[in-house]
């Protein structure tokens, strides 16, 4: 049986729940995400979305790995209900030794890794690499999709472990400065009907 | 319950472990030229110097990196190790070209701290036989003064389970670089094990007494002789309430003293730690003491290490002449001395003469270990007891399978927690 749409039907509280969740997400209004279907997966592509930068950045030329965590999630209605999503995984690194060049890998399935990439192929790789299946999808059915980028945190356990037992120091908790917003982009309403077929590349290929 | 904390000790180490990252960073294929540590005016190049700001111990991890490919998720380990020891604000780092083609140079930034104020999980860990334990405090750090207020609840180390507060003021260096000063003073309400009341009543003749309350106040300050020997002196007053319908209360007071002598010997492929100490302890009537008592103890640890090979030995011996109160009688039969063994049936009052030795080897995590140990009174004979235990360590988590070497039955106690 199809999935009953809910269309513009959005209840006062999805409303509030969408005003709250606003100002969390970075530059969603710059929005410039070209979605493509390939059969069996959407792709995105978004030449403005420069997530190589600032801290991070500054991280890796320090030559510390950064790890994006990217989230792309279909929602049967306006970014409001949730429907299906896919993560992907990029560590990323910089090479101190070269000339502004960068590595990245994904654990996948399947694993993929690229070298001496600039700035601006490091981020194109990335986002290629990042897809959700919609095989289960109507060609009809309308769905909405928004692309989340994150850096993952690098703490580890091996911060607090002392020889004189479990440490943590407040201060540093309280004035250590929160997790970077996501990035995000959407792109909506979409039906897979309308999108531009491109070639098979699927996980798989 | 139990298989609950075998997953937390397993999450636990799997994140000790770090991230799985390292050998993703495209910088791995470089080898380490040098370190170099800095502060606020001043740098050190590990490769060419030493320094004193820095234990042997953290020296010798920083230095182990020189000539080795670069591990760059093992460099937040070092930063968090200096910025613990140094108490540091924050510690940074970053990996820059080297001088040679292929070579980078790690360079930590040290912040000092104005202020800190942590929380601190000192032990928490659990017997079989005797239960949970568990202290903690929480500190405030302004330069090298440390102000502690903690709580506690140990029914493991001494024969009594004691619970209640605890303050500490610590200025860790009083102007010379040599000398430190210590202020402890504690407050705890004691439960008893019916064995031990039982023992008091059966063993009047012995002077032991209960006591519900104890209280006590430590000024101690700790002189360096000779590096890396050091002496500590100071004052114990302690007051008992005693068990008695009248609740009186008796006095403790003694003077303290000790030697303790701490070496770390690094070789290219091992590494070898020694602890030896000697004490005294000794409560007159000059001091205003009701108990007259005198406690000495010596001990040995020596540890080698090589690779995932540890090896570690540890020897104690402890005599008590006169009267003391039951907090200040040796114990045998707890997490830490002849383990797997219940302190309730070796003795329930603890003993004035005991003698213990450890040997431990650790395979990574695996742990196997095999206790000796003797407690007695004055006037007794001595009986060896033994035990044998297995289990996991990693970092201070702690999971173990202790049982005593004895004719009869096999009763093993499992113990698990927080041990540092």
């Amino acid at each position: 049986m199809a999935e009953p749409s809910r269309g513009l039907q959005i209840s006062r509280r999805g409303w509030l729940l969408a005003g709250f969740a606003a100002p969390v997400f970075r530059a969603w209004g710059a929005d410039s995400l070209t979605v493509s279907y390939d059969g069996d997966n959407l792709r995105v592509r978004s030449p403005d979305l420069h997530f190589l930068a600032g801290k991070p950045l500054e991280r890796l030329q320090e030559g510390s790995t950064v790890v994006y965590l990217a989230s792309t999630i279909l929602y049967r209605d306006r970014w409001i209900t949730p429907w299906k999503r896919a993560e992907a995984r990029f560590v990323v690194s910089y090479d101190v030794l070269g000339e502004d060049k960068f590595a990245v890998n994904t654990p996948g399935p399947p694993p993929r890794h690229a070298l001496n990439l600039s700035k601006a192929a490091t981020e194109a790789w990335c986002l290629d690499n990042i897809w959700i299946s919609v095989a289960d999808i109507a060609p009809d059915r309308q769905f909405w999709l928004q692309l989340e980028l994150r850096t993952g945190s690098q703490r580890d356990l091996s911060s607090v472990l002392g020889d004189t037992g479990i440490s943590v120091d407040l201060i540093d908790l309280l004035s250590r400065p929160g997790a970077e917003p996501p990035l995000a982009r959407r792109a909506g309403p979409l039906r897979l009907a309308d999108l531009v077929r491109m070639p098979g590349r699927g996980p798989n290929e | 319950m139990k298989y609950a904390w075998l997953g937390c000790l397993f999450a636990g180490s799997l994140l000790f472990a770090g991230p799985q990252d390292a050998d993703s960073n495209v910088n791995a294929q470089y080898t380490v030229e040098t370190v170099i540590l800095s502060g606020k005016g001043w740098t050190t190049n590990l490769r060419s110097e030493t320094t004193d700001k820095i234990s042997t111990s953290l020296y010798h991890q920083l230095t182990a990196i020189i000539g080795q490919k670069l591990n760059p998720a093992a460099l937040d380990g070092l930063a968090a190790n200096l910025k613990r020891e140094l108490s540091a604000r924050e510690v940074t780092h970053r990996v820059v070209r080297g001088e040679l083609p292929e070579q980078v140079r790690v360079e930590f930034e040290v912040r000092p701290a104005r202020a800190s104020v942590g929380v601190n999980v000192n032990q928490f860990l659990y017997d079989s036989k005797q239960g949970w334990s568990g202290s903690g405090e929480a500190d405030v750090t302004v330069r090298q003064q440390v102000f502690a207020l903690g709580l506690v609840s140990d029914g493991d180390w001494l024969p009594e389970r004691y619970s209640g507060i605890t303050a500490r003021y610590e200025d860790k260096d009083l102007g010379t670089g040599r000398l430190s000063l210590k202020l402890v003073a504690e407050s705890f309400h004691e439960q008893w094990n019916q064995a031990t009341v039982a023992a008091v009543a059966a063993h009047p003749e012995a002077g032991i007494a209960l006591y519900r309350t104890r209280t006590d106040f430590q000024p101690t300050a700790t002189l360096v002789l000779a590096k890396p020997l050091t002496l500590t002196v100071g004052a114990r007053v302690e007051t008992l309430e005693t068990e008695t319908p009248a609740a009186e209360t008796a006095s403790a007071n003694a003077a303290i003293a000790t030697l303790r002598y701490h070496r770390e010997i690094e070789g290219l492929e091992n590494q070898q730690d020694l602890d030896a100490d000697c004490s005294l302890r000794a409560a007159t009537r000059i001091l205003n003491s009701d108990y007259v008592y005198s406690l000495r103890s010596a001990g040995v640890r020596y540890r080698f290490k090589s690779g995932k090979h540890t090896v570690t030995d540890n020897a104690w011996v402890g005599m008590i002449s006169g009267r003391a109160p039951l907090a200040d009688r040796f114990v045998l039969g707890n997490t830490y001395y002849l383990r797997g063994w219940n302190k309730y049936e070796l003795d329930p009052l603890g003993g004035n003469r005991a003698v213990y030795n450890s040997v431990e080897y650790h395979y990574g995590p695996l742990q196997t270990f095999y206790d000796l140990g003797a407690i007695w009174d004055e006037g007794q004979s001595a009986v060896a007891r033994h035990s044998v235990g297995i289990g996991i360590r990693e970092s201070i988590f702690s999971l173990a399978v202790a049982i005593p070497l004895r004719s009869g039955r096999v009763e093993p106690i499992f113990m698990m927690g927080i041990l540092p």
